[in-house]
């Protein structure tokens, strides 16, 4: 065998490689070292778990929870929304123009998108005026930073529509036409016919799109602070307000090392079922 | 008895492209007709229209006497095994057979029992929990073959069921098939490439081309009385020459061809005389006699010969022509003799363009 050359071409590496290094590799560890007490900007550094103690006694788990019921609510409804948008778009004339359509929200910014249903949700807004209008309530629904979380729960299904729908529906219109055919032939309706075929087939992409969108949603920061209600919000919110309005870094990079956390937990858990669902599907 | 199937008039375009073209036939229930034809004149398109996943631009359907047009296709009772095979690639072997009974609604307590009857129809005992990925593509056409008998519908349709078949279980399985289809009184609707299986397993035979059908009539007519020259060339091996029709008195005619003047006795043929058409010849109608030892001969000069264990086949120069014989395999010919051929008058076919 011939004997390797050094590649300078990996010199180009270098750039990117560092990149990562800086911002990913070391800002984690940085962020791991403060939440243990390290690297105080203001006093004395020194290891203590005072942090990771005191995290659990400011409000965190009322913002847990909430960040929790906001994204599998959210990704559920979406989900629910993503399947039978797909069926429709895909058995419809000029399929790919509506496709494009329905992808524009993702490309709105988030204040842009609060502001839009804000318009719709708000006191005065447009749902109200019609509810009142038909005579269907007294007093206008508070659905803007209400304690349920209506306004947030709406704004990210409409902003998390179409980036489910892209992956959904690429992989609804990837089951094979005779297959569904031979379905039909066999004396499936159109209900079992999905819920046999269609469903089964497509799992696995809805899960990586159910489980992105969770992701996204747990740790999102703009919808909840403009839409979702005041007390509790996510634990993005709580990061920073414990960092930028109590000066409290530590603990904010306690809770920024649970939102990691999190994220690989729930990216592990869907890279295993994924595999094992399209192992299973093949 | 199930109900027989009725078409008319169907037209199919695809695009500005004419796949049927006013298609029209009769089968009456418990018939198994086989559609036969070149790749590319329409079967899939015809078994897809019946089966109601394609609509037709005109035409009706009648299963019986109802109108089925409108009726979605899975509401029609007809079951199809499609070319593609199209096996659920998410449940296994047993499941994709159990499927259709599962949608029809037939009790629970009966799947095993007839999901294993069709299994073993088609060779499939003991693969039951593989998944479709897992078998050869003659498996699979066998898994969507069992899964379509195994409803015992009112008709069933079969895109090229055994093409991905060895010869030898291709035969056991269209045996089988016909068996089935016999013993439950099922219409059936067959499509293949391959004319002696056609010819084999046929109550009546379809042959189209370019959308049209050409001849429909059972498989000893469409043998020995071809209506075209495509018919008798698509259907066995064929000696197929214009000819000019020099007399002709009721069916008896005289023509002249460049295999000499031969007399043909054809009631199907509606030429007048001084008329050109075709005549066709099957090779083993052909059969060796002496110079002068009778009428009706054609003489010429073996090219080749090849021994083919059953039977002798070979191509005998006639003038600028050829013509191919079937005879008895205990000849001996060598190449470059002379040879003739007597004819039996009935066995020369006029046939038009
Ligand atoms: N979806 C389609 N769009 C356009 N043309 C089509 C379509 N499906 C089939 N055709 C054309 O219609 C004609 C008939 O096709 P069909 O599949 O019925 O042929 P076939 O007789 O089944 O051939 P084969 O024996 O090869 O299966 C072909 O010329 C084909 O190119
Ligand atoms: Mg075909």
């Amino acid at each position: 065998m011939k004997k390797k050359k050094f590649e300078w071409g990996y010199l180009l590496l270098l750039p990117g490689l560092g990149f990562v290094a800086l911002f990913l590799g070391a800002a984690i560890v940085m962020m791991a070292l403060q939440s243990v007490g390290f690297l105080n900007f203001t006093g004395e550094s020194s290891f203590s778990m005072e942090y990771w103690k005191g995290l659990f006694q400011v409000n965190f788990y009322d913002n847990l929870i909430y960040s929790l019921k906001i994204a599998v609510c959210a990704s559920l409804i979406c989900i629910a929304i993503v399947y039978p948008l797909s069926l429709i778009v895909k058995n419809m004339p000029w399929s790919k123009t509506w496709l494009s359509l329905l992808k524009i929200p993702m490309f709105i910014p988030a204040l842009v998108v609060c502001l839009i249903i804000t318009n719709v949700l708000n006191y005065n807004g447009i749902l109200n005026a019609v509810l009142g209008g038909l005579g269907l309530i007294q007093e206008p629904l508070v659905l803007r930073n209400d304690p349920w979380g209506v306004g947030a729960l709406a704004t990210q299904v409409w902003k998390n529509v179409p980036f489910m729908l892209l992956i959904v529906y690429s992989s609804v219109e990837s089951v094979r036409k005779d297959v569904l055919d031979a379905g039909r032939n066999l004396g499936a309706g159109r209900l079992r016919l999905f819920w046999e075929i269609t469903l089964p087939l497509t799992m696995p992409s809805a899960l990586v799109a159910v489980i992105m969108t969770f992701i996204k949603i747990f740790n999102d920061y703009t919808i909840s602070r403009v839409m979702g209600p005041i007390y509790p919000s996510t634990l993005s919110n709580l990061m920073h307000k414990q960092a930028y309005l109590y000066n409290d870094w530590h603990t904010a990079a306690c809770i920024g090392c649970l939102m990691m956390v999190t994220a690989v937990i729930f990216v592990s858990l869907y890279t295993w079922l994924g595999n094992r669902l399209a192992k299973q599907l093949s | 008895m199930t109900q027989g199937l009725r078409v008319q008039n169907l037209t199919k375009y695809y695009g500005d492209y004419k796949a049927l073209d006013d298609v029209s036939f009769a089968i009456e229930g418990g018939q198994f007709v086989t559609l036969l034809g070149p790749s590319g004149c329409g079967k899939t398109t015809l078994l897809r229209v019946i089966a109601g996943f394609l609509e037709c631009d005109q035409g009706e359907v009648y299963f019986g006497d109802k109108l089925i047009n409108d009726v979605p296709p899975n509401k029609r009772d007809a079951a199809m095994c499609f070319q593609s095979y199209a096996l659920f690639p998410n449940k296994n072997v047993y499941e994709n057979i159990r499927f259709g009974l599962r949608m029809r609604k037939v009790p629970p307590e009966e799947h095993k029992e007839r999901v294993e009857e069709a299994m073993a129809m088609v060779n499939l005992t003991g693969l039951g929990e593989r998944r479709p990925y897992e078998l050869s593509g003659g498996q699979q056409q066998r898994v969507a073959l069992a899964r379509c008998i195994v409803v015992r519908p009112q008709l069933l349709l079969f895109d090229e069921p055994l093409s991905n078949l060895d010869a030898k279980l291709r035969e056991k399985v269209r045996v089988e098939i016909r068996e089935v289809q016999k013993k439950l009184g099922i219409t059936a609707i067959y499509v293949t490439h391959d004319q002696a299986e056609a010819l084999a397993i046929s109550d009546q035979v379809i042959t189209m081309s370019a959308g049209c059908i050409i001849q429909n009539a059972p498989p000893r007519d469409i043998y020995d009385r071809p209506n075209s020259r495509f018919v008798a060339d698509f259907v066995g091996t064929a000696n197929i020459v214009p000819c000019r029709i020099l007399e002709r008195t009721g069916m008896e005619y005289l023509v002249q061809s460049p295999y000499g003047e031969l007399r043909a006795v054809d009631a199907d043929c509606d030429l007048p005389a001084g008329a050109e058409g075709y005549l066709c010849i099957r090779p083993e109608d052909l059969l060796p006699s002496g110079k002068g030892e009778s009428s009706n001969q054609i003489c010429g000069a073996v090219r080749t010969a090849v021994y083919m264990g059953n039977l002798l086949d070979m191509f005998v120069d006639i003038g600028t022509e050829q013509i191919r014989a079937s005879i008895a395999k205990d000849w001996n010919v060598t190449e470059g003799e002379a040879i003739c051929f007597r004819v039996a008058p009935d066995k020369v076919r006029i046939l038009g363009g």
